[in-house]
């Protein structure tokens, strides 16, 4: 369980609070997204989940973060880490190894992992995440998608309790962005993982996560299902998020009185909608 | 091979040796070329490296090496052609001295030399992982993890410095800045080029330290590492044969041969 209580943090050389006010709780094993305009915050918010804030990134802190009953403040990164796993938006600078193997491996060594769990660890990460094949491959010599999904392997051999990922699909073509969320629903699913992923392609968070927070200007100003939260695809628009493309046309088909259901989140819905309308 | 000091796979007896006796036995002979002055010795390493590179199946990367070595080392040979008037005289110099036969075999001895103990510390680095030297040294030699991976950061980052460094300049040369010409007029162009650069990798510097502790650095002991480096008989071979041609080339030193 993810408790945070009146978050507010500033950074050390800004003027302003970057996220303000903020309280939420996320129950284990949801799957989160959270997004918003270029700015808006919501980097900052998922350092406050893995505790790069305050401990790497001074500034002002106010309220808590309780990831399952430690504050993140008095706790140590390292101690955090045992259950926060991160990863970060720069997927080159997260690399510490020149090969795929010894990239997961780095982690299980530091944190002891005894030696008879480390074989299997590091195959379950690879199968998860579907590159099993990439074992001995240099990381040098991987696609944008691979290092992702490397990264995100690295990452969840640690087998942590939460996983916090800032936009894992920046460098991804559509048909690697979909197969990153399908791997981190799936994966989220079965082990009862909690995911929080920040991403600007809403369409995707829409279609896979259990829960949307929009966040502009600092402060969440959507929380709920995506289904509820892209009924407001008018005040989406406004503080710069897109709605989903079938989103947009159901709520078009209810502009021109064609429709009166629930706005469609996915292609499928939209198509199905559509069909109904033609009918 | 495809990138800066990027692992070149194989099952050669040289990817097969310890990572720290691979270093030794390279240190061994780099020692070895400074101490000898004999060319007979110095064409022998020469030898032994390319006969290595071949098994390695670096042949063709290690003689691209020596040419560049070659033409490094031609710079620091001119300049010994000029300043050592050795043996008998061939044509006397403007400003004093002499170019005698004693300078040309110094010139020839410097290049010979450079690139004998260049071949051999390419090759380690190219058939070892970069872990697994960084490892090795912390688990058998005890350097404390933070230099080994100090070590493994610099190289690994130095690729990405320079892909951003040509990304900096693409964006400068759509905008106009002709990079072409002489190397002074580049090197003019590039050095205010160097401001974003230093952001740029203050940043990645940065983001790699923070995922480093995100992933319990600060944990990391000798002990951490899951892989094990026993020395195996050909290391010590190996060892042992450095230490012969070094005790070889101390003698003949001596000997003033």
């Amino acid at each position: 369980m993810i408790q945070v209580s009146d978050l507010t943090f500033r950074y050390r050389e800004g003027a302003e609070p970057v996220i303000r006010n903020i309280s939420l709780q996320i129950p284990d094993g949801q799957f989160v997204g959270i997004t918003g305009a270029a700015g808006c915050g919501k980097s900052t918010l998922t350092y406050a989940f893995n505790g790069i804030i305050p401990h790497c990134y001074p500034g002002d802190f106010y309220g808590s973060v309780l990831i399952d009953g430690l504050d993140t403040v008095d706790t140590s990164l390292t101690d955090l880490s045992r259950l926060v796993g991160s990863v970060c938006q720069d997927i080159d600078s997260q690399m510490v190894s020149s090969v795929v193997e010894d990239e997961i491996l780095y982690g299980l060594e530091n944190f002891g992992v005894p030696r008879d769990q480390v074989e299997q660890r590091i195959q379950s990460a690879l199968d998860a995440m579907g590159i099993a094949d990439l074992r001995d491959r240099a990381i040098a010599s991987l696609s944008g998608g691979q290092k992702q999904k490397v990264a995100v392997a690295s990452v969840i051999a640690l087998e942590p309790k939460v996983l916090v990922l800032d936009e894992p699909t920046a460098e991804l073509d559509p048909a690697s962005s979909r197969a990153v969320f399908e791997l981190l629903a799936r994966y989220s699913r079965e082990r009862g993982v909690t995911v929080i992923v920040v991403e600007q392609k809403i369409a995707l968070l829409s279609e896979f996560a259990d829960r949307l927070l929009i966040v502009d200007q600092g402060q969440i100003k959507f929380d709920a299902p995506p289904a509820q939260v892209l009924e407001h695809s008018q005040e989406l628009l406004e503080i710069g998020v897109n709605c989903p493309r079938s989103t947009s046309l159901s709520v078009l088909l209810r502009q021109r009185g064609l429709y009166d259901g629930p706005v469609c989140r996915t292609v499928d819905q939209a198509v199905a909608r559509c069909l109904e309308v033609i009918a | 091979m495809k990138g800066f000091l990027e692992y070149v796979p194989g099952n050669s007896f040289l990817h097969r040796m310890n990572p720290v006796a691979k270093l030794a036995a390279a240190l061994l002979i780099v020692i070895t070329c400074f101490v000898t002055s004999s060319f007979a010795l110095l064409i022998g390493i020469l030898v032994l490296d390319l006969v290595l590179a071949a098994r390695c199946g670096m042949l063709k990367q290690t003689l691209g090496l020596a040419k560049a070595v070659t033409a490094f080392s031609a710079l620091l040979g001119v300049i010994a052609l000029f300043t050592t008037p050795e043996g008998t005289q061939l044509v006397a110099l403007p400003f004093g001295g002499y170019l005698g036969t004693g300078s040309i075999l110094a010139a020839v001895r410097i290049v010979l030399r450079l690139v004998a103990c260049a071949v051999p510390l390419f090759l380690v680095f190219y058939v070892t992982r970069l872990n697994d030297i960084a490892n090795s040294l912390v688990k058998i030699l005890h350097v404390p993890y933070k230099y080994a991976f100090t070590f493994m950061s610099t190289v690994r980052f130095i690729p990405l410095f320079m892909n951003d460094m040509a990304g900096i300049m693409e964006a400068q040369t759509a905008r106009g800045v002709e990079f072409d010409g002489s190397l002074v007029k580049r090197l003019r162009l590039m050095v205010p080029l160097c401001v974003p650069l230093l952001v740029s990798s203050v940043r990645k510097t940065n983001s790699a330290a923070i995922a480093a502790e995100v992933r319990g650095f600060n944990l990391r002991t000798s002990a951490s590492g899951f892989k094990e480096y026993p020395f195996a008989s050909r290391d010590f071979a190996a060892m042992g044969a450095c230490l012969v041609l070094l005790v070889g080339a101390v003698a003949l030193a001596l000997l003033g041969i």
